[in-house]
């Protein structure tokens, strides 16, 4: 099967530096939503950024929907990949939120007869419809977040990242890009695929799939129950559980398996009654 | 070092037809040796509120006193000066205010500025990192070859060296991993034990749950309440509707069990006080 992104034993190292990746394999299937989640420094940015060709690995080789990312390829690869980053305030360039969505669309040499209707279509999707008209500035960092990321759909990408892209929101913020990623998964299905870099645990138990990377190194890789069952691990490198774990961590009874919070819930209160 | 607000209003543009007030009849006070949380959702006046302890926003109304210093809209800015060295800001994202070549030379520049000679200035610049945990090695390093955790670190002992008895500190958790996060409270504390008037902005509320000696709600410009957090968290549900205002993760857990018809007296605010209630009704019950 064709694989969204195949990262083939990677191998970077900073200039002269401290080695960060070393024979590293990553792959993730078209349609997955994966949670890239690592601690500060952990390598998880860097490999956005090996990813996009914005950095080159030292060795082994990073393949996007079949083709293999080198100077020839980089454009053609990127083109498939939108990017989303941590703040919301340095990737504007729209006088108006619409403006905005349009400046990627002429890059691409979009018909103009085409774009209105490109326009409206994206920024329904993410809900800021009626922000249109609004100069990007005068929104909050959630909204700000939501427009970059319609900037990003207008383009269609098959895959989009998005590095760290509610770290600088407040809870509200936080709350409608995460829903409007869920939506996003549930309306494109297989047709998109999401790689979320994060180190907030209860927004990687949204993806399909946790990848945990420490100082370059792949430590778990699997279903959210699966990696967040892992506590010991988890704490060791520097992260936590989401609420619901920590909560089953500190319980005399124990459900059996991981559960997430609305599914902690019932547990409790069938169990406790 | 104490803060007393009377009765501040402000208004950017005042006097002009284009006057747009931001805060009301703020009256609130911050006690040495405490740690006053301020909370609120975006846009209800938090860091306006907190640019009137050192003088940078002038109340239209009212006074400000920072111990025996008096700041009204008629304050010079020599008199402003002198509070200045007494209060360390650091503001959202710090790390975007580096500037110098080492990460040394960026923690000496506020106590160069406040008049320390070079080698008092280097003097406090250490003390400031080792507080803050950077490693020596790092200290001749260029500040932008650092991971965002560790210039958010310098970034925070430049507002620290020069010894403020004030800390302001606005979202200094912000975007960072866990360990990092428990280090910033646990410095708040080291703060406190220090005597140090200590103001956090927050949007955590688990962090005001863990370190707060009192909070301060900001609600559209006004104080809608000043209070210790367990007494703060114990409002009615709808209170913390009304206001946009999260409870701590294990008081959203608890609310959501009420709705399965579980009981508390009190609204737990940590894991601890939310297992324990658990694990005692397993017990008697189970």
């Amino acid at each position: 099967m064709e694989n969204a992104i195949k990262i083939n034993n990677l191998t970077y190292q900073y200039q002269n530096q401290t080695t960060l990746f070393q024979d590293f394999n990553l792959t993730i299937d078209p349609g997955q939503w994966v949670a890239l989640v690592g601690h500060n420094g952990s390598g998880k940015s860097t490999l956005a950024k090996l990813i996009m060709g914005l950095l080159t690995p030292t060795q082994g080789g990073i393949t996007v929907f079949n083709q293999v990312l080198s100077e020839s390829t980089v454009n053609d690869v990127r083109s498939q990949i939108g990017m989303v980053f941590q703040n919301p305030d340095n990737q504007f360039v729209g006088a108006t939120v619409a403006d905005d969505v349009a400046f990627g669309l002429e890059n691409n040499e979009i018909d103009t007869k085409l774009m209105p209707k490109m326009i409206a279509k994206t920024l329904e999707i993410v809900g800021m419809s009626e922000y249109q008209d609004r100069e990007p500035h005068t929104l909050s960092g959630g909204q700000k977040q939501r427009v970059a990321l319609a900037s990003v759909l207008a383009l269609q990408p098959k895959i989009i990242i998005l590095d760290e892209a509610t770290a600088m929101l407040d809870p509200e913020g936080r709350q409608a890009v995460m829903a409007t990623l869920t939506q996003l998964k549930e309306q494109f299905g297989d047709a998109l695929t999401l790689v979320t870099i994060t180190h907030d645990m209860d927004e990687a138990a949204l993806a399909d799939r946790v990848v945990v990377i420490n100082d370059g190194q792949l430590i778990l890789d699997g279903t959210p129950a699966q990696v967040f069952s892992e506590a010991d691990v988890l704490h060791h490198n520097g992260l936590g559980l989401p609420f619901s774990g920590e909560v089953v961590a500190h319980l005399n009874q124990k459900p059996q398996k991981y559960l997430n919070e609305s599914e902690l819930i019932s547990w409790l209160s069938t169990s406790n009654k | 070092m104490a803060i007393n607000f009377q009765q501040v209003n402000f208004s950017y543009g005042a006097g002009t037809s284009l006057e747009q007030p931001i805060l009301f009849d703020i009256t609130a006070n911050f006690p040495t040796g405490q740690v006053t949380a301020v909370v609120g959702q975006t846009g209800s006046g938090k860091s306006t509120l907190i640019q009137h302890i050192n003088g940078l926003l002038l109340p239209t109304e009212g006074q400000v006193t920072v111990a025996d210093h008096h700041i009204t809209a008629n304050t010079k800015e020599k008199e402003l000066m002198r509070i200045r060295e007494k209060v360390g800001m650091v503001f959202q994202f710090p790390e975007n205010q580096l500037f110098a070549n080492t990460v040394l030379e960026d923690v000496m520049y506020g106590p160069i500025n406040f008049g320390y000679s070079r080698s008092d200035a280097k003097n406090a610049a250490e003390i400031a990192l080792k507080r803050l945990n950077v490693s020596e090695t790092l200290w001749e390093k260029s500040p932008f070859e650092l991971s965002g955790g560790q210039m958010r670190r310098i970034a925070i002992a430049g507002a620290l060296a020069s010894n403020p008895d004030i800390v302001v500190l606005d979202e200094p958790a912000a975007g960072l991993d866990p360990r990092g996060q428990q280090e910033l409270l646990n410095l708040v504390i080291e703060l406190k034990t220090l005597n140090k008037t200590v103001i956090l902005i927050s949007h955590q509320m688990d962090h005001v749950a863990q370190i707060a000696d009192q909070v301060i709600v900001m609600h559209e410009g006004k104080v809608a309440a000043q209070e210790a957090p367990e007494q703060l968290f114990n409002r009615d549900i709808q209170w913390f509707t009304d206001m946009k205002l999260d409870l701590p993760k294990a008081g959203q857990f608890a609310e959501k069990l009420r709705q399965q018809d579980w009981q508390f007296e009190q609204r737990p605010l940590t894991i601890k006080a939310l297992t324990d209630l658990i694990n005692s009704r397993g017990t008697t019950h189970g």
